[in-house]
């Protein structure tokens, strides 16, 4: 055993390990900082070494956990020291103890910066280590450029110049805006030539901060990345100390691959090919071998190898290779291969083609859960959690609750949350979802989050069908012995709610369910009482005229919790009690609640927070990003205006808003100050009070308004004719209602479809039109796909087909209600009579809940879309194209303000169109010439002949000519092309005006055709 | 990046403990005996991976390696490959064996402060700085010979040597 070689030291340790307790080690301490102090005090008795020692001892009371609080003026001070051993420990035990803003850093900047420009490389080398461990902004400022002057200086040793990269590093990290890489993608190429393998290692590291803040600038350093990748998977070359277990340097593998993952893509072939054969060489050659560290070396490259061919987008067979491996993995005896193995799935999952394949693992993944390592066991429910989808849904989440029933409680919760947000989001039918969420709440109520039940109840309140399932089944789990509460509120609230629709059934009478909830009124807590007692007044309400027995019973109870020492359920007793009297008020009153409006779910928003990850920015970590928003249930509500976040919670209201005839119809009218009351104590409630407990301090109050519309209908008693207050009221609330924001751009969307066949026409949060078409001739199907987002029904669905004068559209019949998070397809069928430029609309209108939406979107049915390509050789085109000689058959026209194009993105945009593009057959390379033919019912086929002359000089503008044997036909085909290459013609949102009217159109004087159509004023909007 | 090195006890005591993001000693200690909670509670023969996001925040992975009474333990973000992390305790592991000829842990609690020294020559403000442990001994076979020519402790008093022994 080696000793640290200071005596005091020494003793001063082993003291410190002969304590018995904690008490005499913080006396010993205690004694040895007074100690140290007084000798401090006295500065001038204190030899060099004495210093060294009691700093170092400093350092050692530190890391045992007490508070230094004095010395550091004397620690900082020994890094002025001339000698190395004083020096030393002064460099390392400031790092170790002060942080960047110190102020004694400052004290020192001197020492430290003549250090790294001195001559001697011991002190070089502490001095790096001292800022590169704590790399302060003032350090950064005046050391950056010394830094990299060492780190490409060819006289240093490379002992100092790794170092001085990783110092550049880190400052660079911390104080980005302080380094100056100017100019530095020249010089990086010319260190990753580096030979020494330490220096080359730390380069590599500075390289991956450098571009991962901007990877154009050193795209010129990919081959090399390569090079070295080469080599070092070749052994070709490789210095025997840098082979690690039989491996050439797995670190310098690890973190070439890991900057290659920065580049978004290598188009380079040569590069991407010598690059995948490296990959393949790696993926294939990498076996599990009996020595752990040679394992964990080599499949850390291994690991990695696979980072890259993911982030690489390789060809699917690559992928499903990986797949292969991994499947391996994750079945070996290496725990740390198999923990990795389904790590590295879950990343996987993001790659979109293997998913199938993956799932093909279900049955082993499923084993991993019962893996002795916990952190196996997350890392399976991840990946079960991540791969689960419609299909294979009920079978994970069945494994999940059979598995919470043994999992740690350390895991529970997230476990119990993970399978109710996927048996919400994947829920092949919604009484599945009910039976899930029961069950969790049975196996394992504490860990089932208030969220989790608040949002069953959501689900069932909104879905009639739903109802009497869900009742039944809170009734029969009412039954079992030993019922967790949360149990009992959410079978109470159900039962309370929709006993009444199970009246038939034995068991179910109002008497029989009053009595089986009343049994646990004795047992339940301050938090559940509320609502058992809102429950036994709508027990109430629903067997008017009342059975007197039940409601005495009822009374009593309400009577016995009148003096409760709780407010919010005395309030309740009290208010139930003066309601029920009331008769028919308590009907209207307390009605079955009204839907809730359809938002996010609270629960699948946590899943989303907990996935976003700033870590890393690579495209692997994007396209999950990009994936989770797609969650089918999400709806983009606008914020709600009561500013409770988790607003799902306050809006559980268990009783519906008072109409206002309650006031004016009911004979007594002392209801209406005790309502007043309870509305002030309504809007003084904080807003946080609306979390602790669903029912809240909001006996009487509805969902808040964006549940509530303008349509009127939505309140049954509304009637009445409405006072001047409601009147404004209502106002308020119809301003509201307009708020349905279409999601994405209209017109973008609309231009889109013009040049493709399928994809999104309109989408807002409840609704989802897309389109999908298929065109022959002058004849054209789309089908129309109108999806609801929601977990509630769209009703009143209508469709309507404005036609323009030149087409036939014929639209099959669209059902009047679309299902929860139903798909229906309607198709259209199209006519082209002949040429126009003219568009027809869709007039589409639905209600969700209250709220009427009706939209007015252009239809996709172009006069490109009758057009079919037509390649022509020179014989057959010259003849046509002399033929048509001049106005109207051929128009010319110069075209300026055009978008920018080079000549093949013209021909992508000529093929896109349906035109077909034939290089060569115009001499000039700057010119372009395009054939196709147009069908229509009056003209059958036409053919269309275009010649596009560019300026090489000036991209904005260009000579069109365009010639046909219809002039109406060259008329608006050359309007057409136009509009398309002057870009983006910005109509303004979706009109209001969109019924055709004749108008007449402004003509271009070159045209002798006069459009009359009487749809003409639409063209404005191409 | 590497974001903590610790070695400690199987007790829960830490020989050795680098922060490269500053964190104040209270907070250390925390982590610290936090991280001990999830080391204890692991069987043997399980992977080397843990958990420890709820410690050190969101981001942060940990790889540990049991040796006899220690444990190594080093915490970094998802810019380090988890499996070269464990190489790289080898690596450490293998240096201090090197060092001091067949390592034990009164070695490392003894020379604490050569522990500082030979991890600043494997990892550097975070980063992994050499991973051949030839070129870390030479390194540290420097700094020894620097320290010895310039100052000498003296030799230990029999009582004291008396004492180490227990």
């Amino acid at each position: 055993m080696a000793l640290s070689g200071m005596r005091g030291l020494s003793v001063f340790i082993s003291d410190i390990r002969n304590c018995q307790n904690k008490e005499q080690e913080r006396l010993r301490v205690d004694k040895e900082l007074g100690n140290i102090r007084t000798r401090f005090k006295n500065e001038k008795g204190l030899s060099p070494y004495e210093k060294k020692k009691y700093v170092w001892k400093m350092l050692y009371i530190y890391m045992l956990g007490y508070d230094v609080d004095f010395g550091h003026t004397e620690t900082v001070s020994l890094i002025s020291a001339p000698k190395y051993p004083e020096k030393q420990v002064g460099y390392i035990v400031t790092s170790c103890i002060l942080n960047e803003n110190h102020d004694f850093l400052r004290m020192v900047i001197n020492t430290v910066r003549n250090d790294i420009i001195g001559r001697n490389e011991t002190f070089q080398c502490l001095a790096l280590t001292m800022v590169g461990n704590i790399g302060g902004r003032e350090f950064a400022e005046s050391l950056a450029p010394d830094v990299q002057k060492l780190l490409i200086s060819s006289s240093c040793r490379p002992l100092v110049r790794k170092k001085a990269a990783l110092c550049l590093l880190r400052l660079y990290r911390k104080n980005p805006d302080v380094v100056n890489i100017e100019g530095w993608s020249d010089r990086m190429t010319q260190l990753l030539d580096e030979r020494d393998f330490g220096v080359l290692t730390s380069v590599m590291s500075l390289f991956v901060a450098l571009v991962s803040n901007n990877t154009d600038a050193y795209w010129n350093c990919l081959p090399k990345c390569v090079k070295i990748l080469e080599r070092l998977t070749r052994n070709q070359d490789i210095p025997q100390e840098y082979t690690y277990y039989g491996i050439p340097s797995p670190w310098l593998q690890v973190k070439t691959m890991r900057a290659l993952q920065y580049f978004p893509a290598i188009e380079d072939p040569n590069i991407r090919r010598s690059l995948f054969e490296v990959l393949q060489r790696i993926l294939m050659g990498t076996d599990v071998v009996k020595n752990v560290n040679k394992n964990n070396a080599s499949h850390a490259v291994l690991f990695e190898a696979l980072a890259l061919v993911m982030h690489l987008d390789a060809e699917k067979e690559m992928m499903s290779q990986c797949v292969a491996l991994l499947g391996k993995f994750i079945a070996v005896r290496e725990p740390n291969i198999r923990y990795l193995g389904l790590e590295n799935m879950s990343r996987m999952l993001l790659v979109i083609d293997v998913q199938d394949i993956i799932k093909r693992h279900q049955a082993q993944i499923v084993t991993s859960l019962k893996d002795p390592d916990i952190s196996i066991r997350r890392r399976a429910l991840d990946l079960l959690y991540g791969m689960c989808d419609v299909s294979n849904a009920k079978d994970i989440v069945e494994e999940l609750l059979q598995y919470l029933s043994t999992a740690e409680f350390a895991m529970r919760e997230e476990l119990a949350l993970k399978a109710a947000i996927l048996a919400e989001k994947f829920a092949p039918d919604l009484s599945w979802y009910v039976d899930v969420i029961l069950q969790l709440i049975d196996k394992a109520g504490d860990f089932v989050s208030d969220d989790i039940w608040y949002r069953v109840v959501q689900f069932v309140t909104n879905n009639e069908d739903l109802q009497p399932y869900a009742a039944a089944k809170a009734r029969e789990y009412l039954d079992k012995p030993a019922l967790h509460e949360t149990m009992v509120k959410v079978s109470a609230y159900l039962l309370g709610e929709y006993s009444h629709l199970l009246i038939r059934r034995p068991g179910c009478s109002p008497k029989e369910i009053f009595a089986i909830i009343n049994e646990k009124l004795a047992t339940v807590s301050t938090a559940t009482i509320p609502i058992l007692l809102s429950t036994f007044a709508k027990i109430l309400m629903h067997s008017q005229p009342a059975d007197p027995e039940l409601q005495d019973q009822i009374w009593l109870i309400f009577r016995k919790y009148e003096s409760y020492i709780d407010v919010e359920i005395q309030q309740r007793a009290v208010e139930y009690f003066a309601l029920s009297k009331k008769g028919a008020a308590l009907m209207d009153i307390l009605a079955e609640m009204p839907k809730f409006p359809e938002r996010q779910s609270s629960l699948l928003k946590k899943a989303e927070d907990t996935e976003i990850d700033t870590a890393e920015q690579s495209a692997i970590k994007i396209r999950a990003q990009q994936q989770t928003s797609n969650a089918l249930v999400v709806t983009d509500q606008p914020p709600p205006t009561n500013g409770t976040a988790p607003t799902g919670v306050g809006q559980l209201a268990l009783v519906k808003i008072p109409n206002q005839n309650v006031d004016s119809a009911s004979p007594d009218h002392s209801i209406t100050p005790e309502n007043g009351v309870i509305s002030k104590s309504v809007s003084e409630a904080p807003a946080s009070d609306l979390l602790v407990d669903l029912l809240g301090p909001l006996a009487i109050e509805g969902p808040p308004a964006p549940a509530v519309s303008g349509e009127q209908t939505s309140f049954p008693g509304l009637n009445a004719t409405p006072s001047p207050v409601d009147a404004l009221a209502l106002a308020i609330l119809s301003d509201q209602s307009t708020g349905v924001q279409p999601i994405g751009n209209i017109d973008e969307r609309f231009h889109a479809l013009c040049l493709k066949d399928s994809g999104v026409l309109y989408e807002d949060p409840y609704i989802q039109i897309g389109v999908k078409a298929e065109w022959r001739g002058h004849h054209g199907r789309l089908v129309l796909f109108l999806g609801n987002k929601n977990t509630a029904s769209l009703s009143s669905v209508k469709a309507l087909i404005l036609p323009p004068a030149h087409l036939k559209m014929e639209l099959s019949l669209v059902p009047d209600t679309i299902p929860p998070r139903a798909q229906v397809q309607c198709p259209l069928v199209v006519m082209n009579l002949h040429a126009s430029r003219d568009v027809g609309a869709l007039d589409l209108s639905y209600k969700f809940e209250a709220t009427l939406v009706n939209v007015k979107l252009r239809l996709p049915a172009v006069l490109n879309k009758f057009l079919q390509p037509i390649q022509m050789t020179a014989e057959e085109f010259f003849p046509q194209w002399k033929a048509l000689a001049g106005p109207p058959l051929k128009l010319q026209e110069v075209v300026r303000g055009v978008k920018p194009m080079l000549l093949p993105e013209m021909a992508d945009l000529f093929a896109s169109l349906r035109f077909a593009v034939t290089p060569g057959l115009d001499v000039n390379p700057n010119n372009l010439v395009a054939t196709t033919s147009f069908y229509s019912e009056t003209t059958h086929a036409v053919l269309c002949l275009v010649r596009v002359e560019t300026d090489p000089t000036d991209r904005t503008q260009l000579r069109l000519t365009v010639a046909s044997g219809d002039p109406t036909l060259t008329f608006e085909l050359k309007e057409l092309i136009k509009d398309h290459m002057v870009g983006l013609p910005m109509a303004p949102p979706v009109p209001a005006p969109l019924l055709p009217q004749p108008q007449p159109q402004p003509q271009p004087p070159s045209v002798a055709v006069a459009s009359d159509d009487p749809g003409a004023i639409l063209a404005g909007l191409l | 990046m590497i974001r903590a090195v610790i070695v400690m006890s199987t007790e829960g005591k830490s020989r050795l403990a680098r922060f490269y993001d500053y964190q104040p000693p209270e907070k250390q200690q925390e982590l610290i005996r936090r991280l001990y909670g999830v080391l204890s509670s692991r069987p043997e023969g399980v992977s080397n991976f843990a958990q420890v996001e709820a410690i050190f925040g969101p981001d942060t992975r940990m790889v540990y390696k049991h040796y006899a009474t220690l444990y190594f333990v080093f915490v970094f973000d998802s810019s380090e490959n988890e499996l070269a992390m464990l190489d790289l305790i080898q690596v450490f592991v293998e240096t201090l064996d090197k060092c001091f000829k067949n390592v034990c842990e009164l070695d490392i609690v003894f020379n604490f402060n050569k522990m500082h020294s030979i991890l600043d020559e494997i990892v550097f403000g975070g980063q992994v700085l050499e991973t051949s442990s030839d070129e870390v001994l030479k390194a540290v076979e420097e700094i020894t010979r620097l320290e010895k020519s310039a100052s000498s402790g003296g030799p230990l008093p029999k009582s004291v040597v008396g004492r180490l022994s227990r």
